[in-house]
């Protein structure tokens, strides 16, 4: 009998009724309690007469602990719920309090079924009333069995039949696993058909059992001795066991799990071993395997059975929590690495969850260096075998994750908050800006423009939206924005550009457009530079016209020089001439003419800078040119300075006018003269050479080709380089005031340019200057014929020339030359006069025309001339003629052209010469 | 890992795990007794280290407080056994085993007095089976119930200081079926050389094997 | 005439455990308690008792002791050591004091044998 109740099922009650009863049956219940007979007492004031006593010899019939019987009815001996006839007496006999006698089919604890006699009386109190229930229990089997070996044979029957009943519930239960029972009294094993199978062991035999040897048998030898010391464990009261090991059948071997218990009597001793095996061969290489895998990716494996304070783990688990290997963790140490925060990685302590996938991510603080890191926990809930709730699982790092997770939070967060920032900054630049923003479309139409486009051209929004750009364009720069257009839906950029936009008020505004194609749109930022281009302009103006003051004031100064020369002469041969004194008038003269040359040098120096002389450009022998000046450098140069003309052999013939060329050296010449005070070297060389378009990037006109080279090298001072940067400026000049009007150089240059040539300076202060002319070549050979043949005038034989002429002092002295050559001359001032004489019947050989006439001009002239004379010879005379710079396309057939200031020998020779041509062309048309 | 040594091989360490296995299960019989419920048991996990290793080892593992039963014992081996609860489920077990025998001001007043008996029962329980298994006598200290942290609880007994010698930790959890109460038996035993452990336990084998079959 | 038993235990909860299984079994019994060996004997000193049963493990002298002590001193008297410690060791040593062993935790099962040959004994005529 128990002294320990079942408090949850009757509390406090059957220690009392127990008093009671003891009180009530007195000596008797206690003899019969010692007594061998079994014995039930029952409680009959309770519903149902829950037991409240059993006796040692129910325990050993049953084969029920006290324990397990008492507050449960006697029917729990039941097997079945069916009813019997002898139970429907038993309770009709309990309905009334009378006394009855069964015989009930019972089955013992361990499954065995036996016949029970119960003789149940019941027992009153002091009063007469049921107080409790007195049952006695006898094993009356044998009254039932027919003779002793029959009875003999079916008890071993039932008892076997039981045994493989336990069995096969084990089986089912543990799916396609093989099951025994070892007997340890016996020394007896039982094993079904799959243990059988997996031991090579014939299952006949083993189902009716076989030593307990052969459990060991078949198993690897390796394996032997552990398993026999499980066993031995289980058989000395061990009530765990569980056992991998491996058998080896015909060879081969084959894991196996076993687990089992060890059942106990009721005295604790062994009663039966019994389990389960499971062939997990194929599991184990999963599960080396999976090993493999868990080290190799680092994945840590925990089981925990629900209310356990430890969980079963992997190695790996332990090192990432960082805890020493172990197979086992009390899981108040996992958990306690789990930040406070965070979910625990072991839950589900209570059971409370059955099922299901669990997945969490926590922090741990590792146990081995107190670093923080991020793991995260998937697992399953599942039921055991056994009962309870399994929650098992995998645990892996996840701090870099967690790491790179948290610094792309941070940087998203940044960016927004640098995203929202950027967006108002732009969104106050868009605004607030005083350049136009805008972003146009690939039509070429306005899609957005910020407030400034309606501040400053005066346009709305709405307006402007959808507008193509072109016709916002002031219309002399369309053409140009159109082009700009083109390239940058082409995608190329565009720097920088000013154009014109119209104003909703009609001016034009200057905007400098900056603009930049980005995915299918164009974006522009244009800035109001109006103001600035009208400063520009300003600038412009007032530079010109400081130039134009530094000119005239240069040139000023030499032309007063010049006409104090002319003016000076004249009046002392007019003294001379009205004192009678003409013995040194001829002195005068020439210096009055050597005056009036130079002032002509000077006005034909200016047009050359102003590329607007009348360059007669022919091929020419630049060594020979080199040659024929010679002499004329020497004496320029002086003593001090040595000359060395360096001519390379096979040069080529070169395009340019022969004069400009000689007065281009002539002026580099001086330069170098007076760049050498004290003397030195100035070298004229000239060579072949081939320049390429990168070579010409600064010339105006030049295009890669063959050009002929003209050196000039001095060993002077040089220049410093901020004069070098300004060496060709026009008016710029080294030279004192006075001394120059600075026109050298750039003379040169326009020269140069207008042939369509380059110049090239290199020069460096102390070292000397070299100036590098490079003319065209000239494909074909030179010009045989001498430009100008310098023989006198010949005298004419009265033919009749007209001269229009408006500028009276011109018009006299063409017209005095032409008489003292013998011409006759007809005297005009402009069209007026000339006209009608031109459209008359006289006879003219000859036209004289100044070109730049007030009225009609000479061109035009000569065309009506024409139309009644065919073939009348022309010759124009000018001073300056934008027309005249280039011949051929000014004149035509049997017209010429001479430049003012000529010298009289000039006209008569020219005159001469055409005259002459048209006799031996034929007779003019009269 | 250097703190871990493997003194014993495999079958020695099977044998020690089997004594205490038995010695758990008997405690566990004295437990059902007491509770009136069944009990249920883990395979017992057994680790031999090193002294300075089960200090780092216990340090590791039984951090925070805890409610146990202590108790250490002496002999051919000493130790200290330990009953660990969680807090919270020491008043069900003193419940379930003290049942209708005390009411509920009494068990609470009672409560390290019956943790101690508790204890006592189910550690001597597993010891003197122990002791019984290897034939050699175990004196066993009065059980004492401590609450506070791990290693103040395993605080490394006095018992042996022989150097070299090895420490026997195991873990086996126990549940009391039909209540909230869980907890594990801790075992720490002193070996005071692995000469006489092998010894032990090959006379442990070479018994238990002989009854066998 | 009223039999006396005295349960020496430290532990009140081990008392109360086999006071219950005492009354359980003899519920007519006085029931007497010690909490160590030396209150023990004091209250032997006092009162008669008839039965003594013994916890092993206690603070100052063991149940061993003091029932080697009562031994000597009552050749007769049953007596039961009652532990856990089932080495045996303490089996031998109780057996040989003619004590009981009673293996811990104490139930009616355990007990009824001594608690019932004691019946028996003290009921039987006293010499």
């Amino acid at each position: 009998m128990s002294d320990i109740p079942t408090p949850e099922r009757h509390p406090d009650i059957p220690s009392r009724r127990r008093q009671e009863l003891a009180a009530l049956g007195g000596p008797w219940l206690e003899a019969l309690t010692a007594s061998a007979v079994a014995i039930v007492l029952t409680d009959a004031l309770l519903p149902d007469d829950p037991i409240l006593h059993v006796n040692p010899a129910f325990e050993a019939l049953t084969g029920y602990p006290a324990a397990e019987a008492l507050g449960r009815n006697c029917r729990f001996l039941q097997p079945e719920p069916a009813e019997t006839e002898a139970r429907a007496r038993i309770r009709e006999a309990l309905a009334t309090d009378a006394p009855v006698t069964a015989d009930l089919l019972n089955r013992r604890r361990d499954g065995e079924r036996f016949w029970n006699r119960i003789s149940i009386a019941t027992i009153r109190d002091g009063h007469g009333a049921p107080a409790f229930r007195l049952a006695t229990q006898a094993d009356v089997s044998s009254e039932y069995a027919d003779d002793p070996a029959a009875r003999e044979l079916r008890a071993s029957r039932r008892s076997l039949a039981e045994v493989q009943e336990r069995l096969r519930v084990v089986q089912s239960v543990a799916g396609a696993a093989g099951a025994w029972e070892w007997d340890i009294a016996s020394k007896r094993l039982v094993a079904d058909a799959r243990f059988a199978s997996i031991y090579g062991l014939d299952a006949a035999t083993a189902a009716s059992g076989l030593p307990t040897a052969a459990f060991f048998a078949a198993v690897h030898e390796e394996d032997r001795m552990r398993l026999r010391i499980a066993v031995a464990g289980a058989l000395h009261g061990a009530e765990v066991f569980a056992r991998d090991y491996r058998v080896v059948v015909d060879g081969e071997i084959r894991w196996v799990a076993a687990r089992g218990r060890t059942y106990l009597d009721a005295a604790e001793r062994p009663l039966r071993f019994a389990g389960v095996l499971t062939d997990i061969t194929d599991q184990r290489k999963v599960e080396e395997r999976l090993h493999i895998a868990q080290t190799a990716g680092e994945v840590g494996s925990f089981e925990y059975v629900a209310g356990y304070g430890t969980a079963e783990v992997s190695e790996q688990f332990c090192r990432l929590l960082g805890l020493r290997p172990a197979q086992s963790l009390p899981v108040r140490t996992i958990n306690a690495l789990v930040h406070p925060e965070d979910p625990a990685l072991i839950q589900n302590r209570d059971g409370r969850i059955s099922s299901g996938t669990a997945s969490h991510e926590f922090r741990i603080t590792r146990a081995d260096t107190g670093e923080e890191r991020w793991l995260a926990s998937r697992g399953e809930y599942r039921a055991g075998l056994a009962g309870g709730t399994i929650f098992t699982g995998v645990i892996y790092d996840i701090t870099t994750t967690k790491r790179s997770e948290a610094a792309l939070r941070l940087l998203t967060e940044k960016l927004e908050e640098r995203v929202e920032e950027r967006t108002q900054e732009r969104d106050r630049l868009w605004n607030l800006s005083r350049d136009l923003l805008n972003v146009i479309g690939p039509d070429g139409r306005l899609r957005a423009v910020n407030p400034a486009w309606t501040r400053l051209l005066g346009h709305d929004e709405a307006e402007l939206i959808g507008t193509s750009i072109e016709a916002l364009t002031h219309p002399e720069d369309a053409a140009t924005a159109r082009s700009h257009l083109a390239h940058l839906l082409h995608g190329e950029a565009i720097a920088e550009f000013d154009i014109r936009m119209r104003t909703k008020g009609g001016d034009p505004r200057w905007v400098s457009w900056t603009v930049v194609p980005e995915g299918g749109a164009i974006y522009g930022i244009g800035r109001d530079v109006t103001q600035r281009k009208l400063l520009e302009d300003q600038l412009r103006q007032s530079q010109k016209m400081e130039a134009v003051g530094q000119l005239t004031g240069g040139i000023a100064h030499d032309f007063n020089n010049m006409l104090t020369g002319i003016l000076g002469g004249i009046d002392m041969v007019r003294r001379r001439v009205s004192q009678g004194r003409l013995d040194d008038v001829d002195r005068f003269l020439e210096a009055a003419m050597q005056s009036g040359q130079r002032a002509a040098a000077l006005t034909h120096r200016l047009l050359a800078f102003s590329r607007r002389q009348t360059l007669d450009s022919r091929p020419l022998d630049v060594a020979v040119l080199v040659r024929s000046i010679e002499d004329l450098l020497r004496r320029t140069l002086g003593e001090q300075i040595e000359l060395v003309i360096d001519m390379g052999p096979d040069l080529w013939s070169a395009v340019a006018d022969d004069n400009q060329l000689e007065s281009a050296i002539l002026n580099l010449a001086i330069n170098s003269r007076d760049a050498m005070p004290d003397g030195g070297r100035l070298t004229i060389g000239g060579r072949n050479v081939h320049l390429s378009a990168t070579d010409l990037a600064h010339s105006d006109r030049g295009e890669a080709g063959d050009y002929v080279e003209i050196r000039v090298a001095d060993t002077g001072l040089g220049m410093p380089a901020d004069v070098l940067a300004k060496a060709f400026d026009p008016f710029y000049t080294t030279k004192p005031q006075g001394q120059g009007t600075g026109l050298g150089l750039s003379m040169v240059y326009g020269f140069i340019q207008q042939s369509r040539g380059d110049v090239m300076i290199e020069s460096r202060e102390g070292s000397g200057t070299t100036i590098r002319l490079f003319l065209p070549r000239h494909h074909g050979a030179p010009d045989e014929t001498p430009a100008k043949p310098r023989a006198a005038a010949l005298p004419g034989t009265g033919e009749t020339v007209l001269v229009i002429e408006d500028d009276p002092a011109v018009r006299l002295l063409v017209l005095q030359v032409l008489q003292e050559l013998g011409y006759r001359a007809i005297e005009t001032a402009d069209e007026r006069d000339a006209v009608p004489i031109l459209q008359s019947a006289r006879h003219l050989d000859l036209l004289i025309s100044d070109v730049g006439l007030p009225g009609m001009s000479g061109r035009r002239l000569a065309e009506i001339a024409r139309a009644s004379r065919p073939g009348l010879p022309v010759l124009f005379m000018t001073g300056y003629a934008r027309e005249a710079a280039d011949q051929a396309q000014f004149l035509d057939a049997g017209m010429e052209i001479i430049t003012k200031p000529f010298a009289v020998d000039e006209l008569g020779q020219r005159v001469n010469r055409i005259l002459r041509t048209k006799g031996m062309a034929g007779p003019s048309s009269e | 890992m250097s703190d871990h040594v493997v003194p014993l091989e495999e079958m020695e360490r099977d044998a020690l795990t089997e004594l205490v296995n038995i010695g758990v299960s008997r405690a566990a019989a004295s437990l059902r007794k007491m509770a009136g419920q069944q009990v249920l048991l883990s395979v017992p996990s057994l680790e031999v280290v090193t002294r300075g290793g089960a200090a780092t080892l216990i340090r590791e593992r039984e951090s925070g407080d805890l409610v146990a039963v202590r108790q250490d014992f002496e002999g051919v081996f000493s130790g200290r056994a330990l009953l660990i609860f969680p807090e919270s489920n020491s008043m069900a077990l003193v419940r379930a085993v003290a049942g209708s025998a005390l009411s509920d001001a009494e068990a609470a007043e009672m409560e390290d007095e019956a943790l101690t008996e508790t204890g006592n029962v189910v550690l001597n329980s597993c010891l003197a089976t122990m002791a019984n298994m290897l034939q050699r006598p175990l004196t066993m200290s009065l059980p004492q119930v401590v609450r506070g942290n791990g290693v103040g609880l395993f605080e490394l007994m006095q018992v042996s200081t022989e150097e070299g010698g090895v420490v026997l930790f195991l873990y086996i959890n126990f549940a009391i079926n039909d209540r909230d109460i869980r907890g594990y038996i801790a075992m720490l035993m002193d070996l005071p050389s692995l000469q006489a452990l092998r010894l032990l336990i090959t006379e442990f084998i070479r018994r238990v094997i002989g009854d066998e079959v | 005439m009223e039999t006396t038993v005295l349960i020496v235990d430290d532990s009140k909860l081990a008392r109360i455990v086999v006071g219950k299984v005492v009354a359980a079994l003899q519920p007519d019994w006085q029931r007497l308690e010690a909490g160590n060996a030396d209150e023990a004997v004091a209250v032997i000193a006092a009162k008669p008792v008839d039965v003594v049963i013994i916890d092993f493990n206690m603070p100052g002298r063991d149940g061993l002791d003091l029932a080697e002590e009562l031994r000597g001193r009552f050749p007769a008297m049953p007596i039961a050591v009652a532990t856990a410690n089932i080495q045996d060791e303490i089996v031998d040593r109780a057996r040989a004091a003619n004590a009981t062993f009673i293996a811990k935790p104490v139930t009616e099962e355990g007990a009824r044998g001594f608690i019932s040959g004691a019946a028996l004994r003290l009921r039987a005529p006293r010499p």
